[in-house]
């Protein structure tokens, strides 16, 4: 009835409104996000040190010269490895203590999740140099290890390539299981308990309920899971910088502190940097693109 | 309805995936900075981003980073300046938790085009002013204008803060290379300091080998990391990982006999290669695992930290392949006035009538204070440098190692000074871990030549 009274409609009024509170997110993230996206490509076409880029010759010359740089490549294949090795024992590990905590009858549940959460409230800097005082060769785990008699002598964990990189691995599970868990939790409590009670009169036993029942109902959150820790590790920098320093030999480097030390040390080369940056981000979005299609429960 | 949530999660995981991505390609420095282990220096950073170049006419402002070592020198020159200049004078002294600061704080304020967040001077490590110039030429004011008899300092080290025949820098310590060894534990093997210097890498691995055996300590330890050996030890043959033009020679016939040296020296126990600088330093040195220690002198400070071992050290040369004394220099720094300097008469003059006049009031209490040796030759004659040193079983080690000083041969330096020592040191690692020597060096030539651009 008043719709015309300050020559809005309702409609309008609340569209109006929409955009309101749409803008700020949609400005900040275009200045703060797309803009330097864009910036980071420009540059990615250039070479030279940081304080005089020059467009490059020819103009792909960086994105070229990855194809030829072993060291990139080693960084590639550390990361994935990573990704493969740490992701799946990570979520089975998450997916079992998120069950085992959301058991009716289990006692000090709000103490037990907590510990489980806890080392998520931990910094990645610190974390990661208390793993290292940890695993060093006159650490606390050669000491105990070699006073059980289980090793000889201390052991160099983080000098040995294959060692150094199940620290790494190692590392990452204590840091991460638990955030994941948080959200196998949510989910599942958003499983109706009469569900499980149907299971249970038709005569399913413990572990036929879980895989038959919990997991497809919890599917949706695994593949949110797994999108978020594939794109996790693949960004995957404080460890490696601050455990192993990406040594010995640049064994354990990954992507991101393989550009980070481009960027970094010594004199910057941003180009190739920015390059490689984009080249981590087109496959994070495969890898996405992928999982999303795999856990489409649509028909 | 639950799939509609779903589905918002998902989006959300995306889109913050595509958000953290394009942070970490076009964010700014300072904050991928952060996240490294040089942000553990909350001081560092802090003093990083304000404006840190001083506006009062009495005050300049400098980042240095060893408070046992370059910062005490600092101090004993403003101390030398407010006594014999300007009693008003201030020097504030910024410390940075390590060398690498101040490398960040250049390269982030050239590339921002801003030099406003640097001090009006910095010390800068030798090995890479080179590289620094020649990429951020802006960064710097050379020193022309600043009254200094530049023939008192040593050829070697002026050779590093020269370019193109300017003067850029003020030597502030020499990195003239020693060979502490620990008397006592020689001695428990049978052997006097004498049996070490002048011999050849053969005979040393074969002593090392037995002082091992009969005390449990190494007689070396090297950052298997960043190693410092392959450079030094190559120096003190006259030889350098550069040809004449430039060229990086890993596969040449000196770097691997070199290589083959600290590859046998390591498996005989003769040497330990911790994993990296702080390790070597902490665990090593610190820690008492050792009865020798080879580096530039610098080095002297963090082996008197172990207060106990005092009086059975002696410094010597290093061996070589053919078995004379070896001499060489490895790192060491100097003053650089930034371009944000305002006050450029105040540090050409301040550096001038200190460090670059060779004061001996500046100079002599650099070595009391810090152990920091000059190459001046003119303060290297002062009485403190003959002083017999207790810790050193009073060996007057500071004149001793000027002497060591002046038969440094001059070899080719390069702009990729430590890329070519980043990649040694991989290539001796891969040969510990079971590759073939000259695969591995091969592989090192070929990965040094692709980041120089060749």
């Amino acid at each position: 009835m008043n719709t015309k009274k300050n020559g809005f409609g309702l409609l309008a009024k609340q569209r109006a409104a929409g955009w309101a509170f749409l803008t700020p997110a949609t400005l900040l993230i275009f200045v703060m996000s797309f803009y330097p996206m864009v910036q980071a490509f420009i540059m990615s076409l250039k070479t030279g040190s940081s304080a005089n880029m020059q467009w490059g010759s020819p103009i792909t010359y960086n994105y070229a010269r990855m194809f030829q740089d072993k060291l990139f490549q080693r960084s590639i294949g550390n990361t994935f490895l990573y990704l493969i090795i740490e992701v799946p024992i990570m979520l089975i590990f998450a997916v079992l203590l998120a069950q085992l905590l959301n058991e009716k009858h289990l006692k000090f549940k709000g103490f037990f999740r907590t510990c489980v959460f806890l080392p998520c409230a931990t910094s990645l800097v610190s974390y990661a140099l208390i793993f290292k005082s940890l695993f060093a060769t006159q650490g606390l785990i050669n000491t105990v290890l070699v006073s059980l008699g289980i090793f000889h002598e201390n052991y160099n964990f983080l000098g040995t390539p294959a060692s150094a990189k199940a620290v790494i691995i190692i590392a990452l599970i204590w840091r991460w299981t638990g955030y994941n868990m948080v959200f196998y939790l949510a989910g599942l409590q958003n499983i109706e308990y009469s569900v499980y009670e149907a299971a249970k009169i038709d005569g399913a036993t413990g572990w036929k309920t879980f895989w038959y029942v919990t997991v497809p109902l919890l599917k949706p959150v695994i593949v949110m899971t797994f999108i978020m820790s594939i794109n996790g590790t693949l960004q995957l920098f404080d460890e490696s910088v601050n455990l192993t320093k990406g040594g010995p030999a640049n064994t354990t480097i990954t992507m991101s502190h393989y550009i980070y030390n481009n960027s970094f040390d010594g004199v910057a080369n941003f180009g190739y940097a920015c390059a490689m940056s984009f080249v981590v981000f087109i496959m994070v979005a495969i890898l996405a693109a992928i999982n999303m299609k795999v856990g489409d429960t649509r028909d | 309805m639950k799939r509609k949530v779903v589905s918002v999660l998902l989006a959300g995981a995306m889109a913050l995936s595509l958000t953290a991505c394009g942070g970490s390609n076009g964010s700014a420095p300072a904050s991928t900075g952060n996240d490294g282990a040089a942000a553990t220096d909350s001081a560092a950073t802090q003093a990083a981003t304000a404006d840190v170049a001083s506006e009062d006419e009495h005050t300049l402002s400098v980042y240095a980073w060893d408070k046992n070592f370059n910062i005490p020198a600092l101090k004993a020159a403003e101390a030398d300046y407010q006594k014999n200049v300007d009693p008003e004078f201030k020097l504030n002294i910024i410390e940075q938790s390590q060398s690498s600061d101040v490398e960040t704080a250049i390269t982030t304020a050239a590339s921002a085009g801003d030099f406003s967040t640097l001090p009006d001077i910095v010390l800068f490590q030798d090995h890479w002013i080179q590289n620094f110039v020649t990429n951020y030429p802006d960064a710097w004011k050379d020193l022309s204008a600043a009254d200094i008899d530049w023939s008192d300092f040593g050829a070697e080290k002026l050779s590093y803060s020269t370019i193109n025949d300017v003067h850029y820098g003020v030597p502030v310590d020499n990195g003239t290379v020693i060979f502490a060894y620990r008397t006592d534990l020689l001695e428990a093997a049978g052997y006097s300091i004498d049996d070490v210097t002048g011999v050849t890498w053969d005979k040393w691995i074969e002593i090392g080998s037995d002082v091992y055996e009969k005390t449990g300590k190494y007689l070396l330890s090297m950052d298997g990391d960043g190693n410092d050996l392959p450079y030094m030890m190559l120096q003190a043959e006259g030889k350098s990982q550069f040809d004449e033009n430039g060229d990086p020679q890993l596969t040449s016939e000196d770097v691997k006999a070199v290589v083959d040296v600290i590859t046998r020296a390591q498996k005989a126990n003769a040497l330990y290669l911790a994993n990296d600088w702080s390790d070597y330093t902490d665990q090593t040195i610190v820690g008492d695992m050792v009865a020798g220690v080879m580096n530039g002198n610098w080095i002297i400070p963090t082996i008197e930290q172990v207060a106990e071992n005092s009086g059975k050290w002696e410094i010597t040369t290093c061996p070589t392949l053919t078995g004379a004394e070896g001499y060489a220099s490895n790192g060491g720094s100097s003053l650089y006035v930034t371009a944000n300097c305002k006050n450029t008469d105040l540090a050409n003059d301040f550096l001038a009538k200190t460090f670059g006049a060779g004061s001996t009031e500046t100079y002599d209490a650099a070595l009391k204070n810090g152990g920091v040796i000059t190459c001046s030759t003119k303060a290297g004659s002062s009485d403190v440098y003959n002083e017999g040193v207790e810790y050193f079983n009073n060996q007057a080690i500071y004149s001793t190692i000027v002497e060591f000083g002046t038969h440094v041969p001059v070899v080719k330096q390069s702009d990729f000074h430590y890329t070519a020592r980043e990649q040694v040191a991989a290539a001796i690692q891969n040969i510990l871990g079971g590759a073939d020597i000259d695969s591995a060096l091969k592989d090192a030539q070929d990965q040094l030549m692709f980041a120089m651009g060749k």
